[in-house]
């Protein structure tokens, strides 16, 4: 017999309508510095999909952190439930068969949290149980996947949908400093979501990755390195990255995929797909060369990050919709999944496509 | 049985220092390749040696192999060309000494080395044009050390490059009798091979990435390289 084990079954993905250029966003917002015109055009970033204020009448964008939540709420309700349609649609499922539901965000503070507003709006059965991951960062999309495979493993054949929404444009300040602007240059809005069930192997169909395991690593003296300050003077939440820290998750980048490959008796080599967050092109940089990974390993990772910037606790499922898409998996492929995040942490996956 | 048992077409040593592994098959067929695969997976999983050592001669492909109703599969060569790339990318600093000559697939082994060298008398050729088919990825490695208009010579034409013109390329670093294993490790030291595998994955990405590119390429492997103990410890004497 057949062992149900946890599987991905669809992925859909969503961002906001307007596209911009990082020039269009520097003349937007009238940014002449210099040294932050260059951090904007050099980052490796070229269009991002970002819910964009209008420029007050001094150029800059003047939102509120009530109206920045708000604006949140309301972006998360426009593009969660496009990545959900999008993710159920390609299995001919509705938000009627999901059974377990979990939401992701960081970028915003919500009580009821998101599963609740996503399962009123989209009308989700009652009985659909749910839970939030609210706080953690770019990483928390491979801790929530952690929750919905062992979710799914307790409960095969039912449906788990795990959807990542970040709307980045609701964190930001403008203050042309350099710490404001390295994290306005970077981020994007996005919604991704995974469908998940443990079900029977069956060879019908394209490739579909079953969630064979994960590992986990944290960096405590790095904790401060990625963090949310309280801004008084702009009375907004901050969000600092510091400029060390995609050396520091590169250099231990090897630790929780040594354990990984290690518990299932697996080498470096075996591994065919790496699914790695775009979380800037100095960490992937950093990963490639502590890991020995090739640009032709990352391709997607900086593909997703010219095309739409970090997306934060999705990014790495738009990487992995991409891998799909581009048809190379073969059944038995080995992957390794890779996010990264406050904590700081290391979060990774094995995967295997049967 | 250890991998590295039952070896027939090549022979492998390791100390823990320095590998070394010896063609003894005049020429290369599916065993010795896979041979050679078997000691690359031990090079990367276990061995602690810092220096690997290819030596001996090589005719190239041993056709008398294949059966010619049947004809080369071509995932052979994908095969070929997969293991050589290992090497290439070993963490571990790679030296390849020409016994005798180099032709074909034993000439392509030579190119992904970082230390070449050669006893005098030596040649160095790729003939599979002039027999109809490609020399493998030389066609992609060759003209990085010498140049466009003498890689096209040499592949198209097939000629024979004796020691003194493969010096004066660049293909061979020197032409001695034997190789002195306390000489390499005066160039090439234990405490020094990341730099020199980061240096080498530099090089190899130099003629493919733009400057920019390169320059985050390099502050990420700098880091790697000024955060090792042996380097830290090294700057406390």
């Amino acid at each position: 017999m057949l062992v149900a084990s946890p599987r991905l079954l669809a992925i859909g993905t969503a961002n906001p309508p307007e596209v911009v250029r990082q020039e269009d966003l520097l003349a937007r917002f009238r940014v002449d510095d210099p040294k932050i015109r260059s951090l904007f055009t050099s980052s490796h970033i070229r269009t991002r999909h970002l819910y964009l204020p209008e420029a007050g009448p001094d150029g800059a964008p003047h939102e509120t952190q009530g109206q920045l939540l708000a604006k949140h709420k309301w972006g998360a309700l426009q593009i969660g439930p496009q990545a959900v349609e999008a993710c159920l649609s390609q299995v001919q499922l509705t938000v009627r068969d999901i059974d377990h539901l979990i939401c992701i965000t960081t970028t915003g503070f919500l009580a009821p949290g998101l599963t609740a507003l996503l399962m009123k709006e989209m009308g989700f059965r009652e009985d659909c149980s749910r839970a939030d991951i609210v706080g953690m960062g770019c990483n928390a999309g491979l801790n929530g996947l952690n929750l919905a495979t062992a979710w799914a493993s307790a409960n095969p054949g039912k449906n788990a949908l795990m959807v990542c929404i970040e709307i980045c444009s609701a964190v930001y300040v403008f203050d042309n400093t350099m710490r404001t602007a390295i994290v306005n240059s970077l981020f994007g809005d996005g919604a991704a979501a995974v469908l998940v069930r443990a079900s029977a192997l069956d060879e019908q169909g394209p490739p579909l990755a079953r969630v064979l395991g994960f590992s986990s690593h944290l960096i405590p003296q790095a904790s401060d390195a990625m963090r949310f300050d309280w801004d008084d003077d702009a009375g907004k939440l901050s969000f600092f990255l510091d400029r060390d820290i995609p050396y520091v998750v590169g250099a231990n980048a090897p630790k929780p995929v040594g354990r990984l490959l290690a518990q299932h008796g697996l080498k470096k080599r075996h591994i065919a797909h790496w699914i790695v967050h775009s979380g800037g092109r100095k960490v992937v940089d950093a990963i490639k060369y502590n890991l020995g990974l090739s640009d032709y390993d990352v391709r997607h990772t900086h593909s997703v990050l010219r095309d739409f910037g970090n997306l934060s606790s999705g990014s790495f499922l738009f990487s992995y919709k991409r891998l799909m898409a581009e048809g190379k998996v073969r059944r038995g492929d080995f992957g390794i999944m890779m996010t990264m995040g406050p904590g700081s942490t290391i979060e990774t996956a094995l995967i295997r496509w049967s | 049985m250890s991998r590295t048992d039952a070896l027939e077409t090549i022979r492998y040593e390791d100390d823990g220092d320095i590998a070394t592994i010896r063609l003894v098959r005049p020429r290369i067929n599916v065993r010795q390749l896979s041979e050679i695969e078997r000691v690359v997976d031990v090079l990367e999983d276990s061995s602690k040696a810092s220096l690997v050592i290819f030596r001996g001669a090589s005719e190239g492909i041993d056709f008398a192999d294949f059966d010619p109703k049947v004809g080369l599969d071509i995932h052979g060569f994908n095969k070929w060309e997969k293991l050589l790339r290992r090497i290439e990318q070993l963490e571990k600093v790679t030296a390849c000494f020409a016994e005798g000559d180099l032709t074909g697939g034993g000439f392509q082994l030579l190119l992904t080395c970082d230390v070449r060298s050669a006893r005098p008398g030596v040649h160095f050729r790729l003939p599979e044009v002039q027999m109809g088919f490609l020399p493998g990825m030389a066609t992609w490695r060759l003209a990085r050390y010498v140049g466009f208009g003498h890689a096209r010579r040499l592949i198209l034409r097939g000629d024979a490059v004796g020691t003194d013109e493969a010096v004066r390329l660049g293909l061979i670093d020197e032409v001695r009798e034997d190789l002195d294993h306390a000489d390499l490790r005066a160039h090439y030291r234990p405490e020094t091979a990341l730099a020199a595998v980061l240096a080498r994955r530099l090089l190899l990405e130099s003629g493919e990435t733009q400057f920019e590119d390169a320059l985050g390429n390099l502050l990420a492997a700098q880091f790697r390289a000024i955060s090792q103990s042996a380097f830290l410890e090294n700057l406390k004497r």
